[in-house]
């Protein structure tokens, strides 16, 4: 494709630039403009939004909520996760077509349907699950599972575990400082953008969260829709924390990524 | 899913052969408390009714108000999914053949960040620049185009715009590897044998990309299948779709039988399924061819 001008390709590049980040930056200039909803530029510019939004309590709390629902996500799959995926390497590997089948689940299935199914199972029978913020960290769980398996088994699989494990046994070491002193600093990498990747699903996860437990829990992206609905200029400027959030997570796995070789993991769903 | 080689290996420790599988207890019981038996209750509970087995809310779920609602769902995940693939492939070209290294690596971390993105922040973000006092309907009406109310982003056309917005870098990720596939030889090869540019594109690169697109469409449609927050945020309950309907079955908002949303859920999930096994089945099998 070299004849056909040179100029098709600048002007792909260009535009599908523009419209990734056109949004994100009109979303911050209005959040520090006074009015920009009948001129082509902003009639002028202030902090005024960002102070009333900062100011008010129920932001530090949301923004709290969600760290809180993000980090003990994370936690659990951790723990979940990196024993499992490593014993399954290790003695189990015919059991890995069952693992997966569990960590591709949220996939196949609608949030929506998900959030359905765990009300109508955890309603039925008497553990007090539901409406409670544990229930909402199982179902993040679920999401998240894929992002915390995918960069942990790559890791696994660019590390002579096998060796590893085998030179730990004749040393006399046993089985949980095996995992916790060799496996773990190993494949660190792995971990640390699966824990990022859990953190920026959970950090924008609203669906779960609308239906599971609503306002018992508020979450910032529940109380970034709520003021959507009520005052736009206050909206965006929550709105650019969250993307704020999201560049700062995303950049940090490229970062992990690129110094730890290839353990990357797409998110999907929205 | 993955038709998974076993290794050469076998568990060498002396213990007997079942034992081992208990390390893989917490992961199972995990699973099962938490997709399994909650979606079998949802199975079982859409098929009966006072005790008795029945299909009537799969019947009752094929109304025309909900048969409408999926089909809102399907036309705008195949529309974001077909335009998606085309302008997805497009651009991962662009961004492969670039000579500037950096330039490339600035392009595929972008796509990177994007495709995360979505969601509520992502549809204000969408409401500012295409609202009805949106930047650019602004700046469209100043060279004297109107956007309204031909097109209104709290509509089907403004989801579209939307969702391309992580459907977009969500293809360009996934087509990359393919296209990197595609050999430079292959196309001095056809054009030295006297091919068009055109004929090279549509007998040698197509065929071989094939699979990446199909299978990329099917990720893509399911992504936007099961989606539900954008189109909440930007439409409420304007828009349509069987997400939506579900949704609002769970509040309670509408008075319904309760069986009925788990009907709906069921052929959402048998939709979705479909798509991502198809995905799996396609992108196995010619992860398999190339070996």
């Amino acid at each position: 494709m070299k004849a056909p001008g040179a100029l098709w390709r600048p002007i792909i590049l260009v535009a599908f630039s523009l419209f990734m980040v056109v949004p994100v930056i009109a979303t911050l200039v209005f959040s520090v403009s006074t009015r920009w909803d009948r001129s082509l530029w902003p009639e002028g510019y202030t902090l005024q939004w960002w102070q009333e939004v900062i100011s008010r309590g129920a932001f530090l709390l949301t923004l709290r909520n969600s760290f809180i629902a993000s980090l003990a996500t994370m936690a659990c799959l951790l723990i979940l996760v990196t024993p499992t995926a490593y014993w399954m390497k290790l003695k189990v590997p015919q059991g890995k077509p069952i693992v997966e089948l569990i960590t591709s689940f949220s996939f196949g299935v609608p949030g929506v349907v998900l959030a359905l199914a765990l009300i109508r199972f955890y309603s039925k029978i008497p553990i007090p699950l539901i409406n409670r913020p544990a229930i909402l960290v199982a179902a993040c769980m679920v999401l998240s599972l894929p992002f915390m398996y995918r960069p942990v088994l790559n890791a696994l699989e660019a590390i002579d575990f096998r060796v590893l494990t085998e030179a730990a046994q004749s040393l006399g070491a046993g089985g949980f400082s095996i995992l916790t002193e060799i496996i773990v600093p190993n494949i660190i990498s792995g971990i640390i953008s699966g824990c990022l990747l859990v953190f920026s699903t959970v950090f924008a996860e609203y669906t779960l969260t609308n239906l599971l437990v609503g306002t018992r829990f508020k979450t910032f992206p529940i109380y970034l829709v709520e003021w959507t609905r009520q005052d736009g200029r206050q909206a965006s400027a929550l709105a650019v924390i969250s993307f704020i959030v999201a560049w700062i997570t995303s950049l940090l796995i490229i970062w992990v990524t690129s110094k730890g070789g290839r353990a990357a993991a797409h998110v999907v769903g929205h | 899913m993955a038709t998974a080689k076993m290794p050469a290996h076998r568990p060498r420790s002396h213990t007997a052969a079942w034992t081992v599988w208990l390390g893989l207890a917490p992961f199972f019981l995990f699973g099962l408390a938490f997709e399994l038996l909650p979606l079998l209750t949802v199975v079982r509970s859409s098929l009966t009714s006072k005790g008795a087995l029945t299909g009537q809310f799969y019947v009752q779920a094929l109304d025309p108000i909900f048969l409408r609602a999926f089909a809102n769902s399907l036309k705008l995940s195949a529309t974001t999914a077909g335009l998606g693939v085309v302008f997805g492939t497009l651009v991962a070209y662009a961004i492969i053949t670039t000579k500037s290294r950096f330039l490339q690596n600035a392009l595929t971390a972008l796509s990177d960040v994007t495709t995360n993105f979505g969601g509520a922040p992502l549809a204000f973000a969408f409401i500012v620049i295409l609202g009805s006092t949106g930047i650019i309907t602004l700046l469209f009406k100043e060279i004297g185009i109107s956007l309204y109310p031909g097109f209104r982003i709290y509509s089907i056309s403004g989801l579209t715009v939307a969702y391309l917005y992580f459907q977009l870098p969500l293809m360009i990720l996934l087509v990359i590897p393919a296209l990197y596939g595609l050999r430079r030889e292959w196309q001095e090869a056809a054009l030295n044998l006297g091919a068009s540019n055109f004929r090279y594109w549509l007998e040698i690169a197509l065929p071989m990309l094939l699979p990446a697109l199909i299978s990329g469409f099917l990720l893509l449609f399911a992504n936007s299948f099961g989606a539900y927050a954008t189109a909440w945020t930007l439409t409420g309950s304007d828009v349509d779709l069987i997400t939506i309907r579900i949704a609002a079955l769970i509040r309670g908002e509408v008075q319904l039988a309760p069986e009925l949303a788990d009907a709906l859920s069921i052929y959402s999930l048998l939709i979705m399924t479909a798509c991502v096994g198809g995905y799996l089945w396609i992108s196995n099998r010619s992860r398999s061819l190339q070996r």
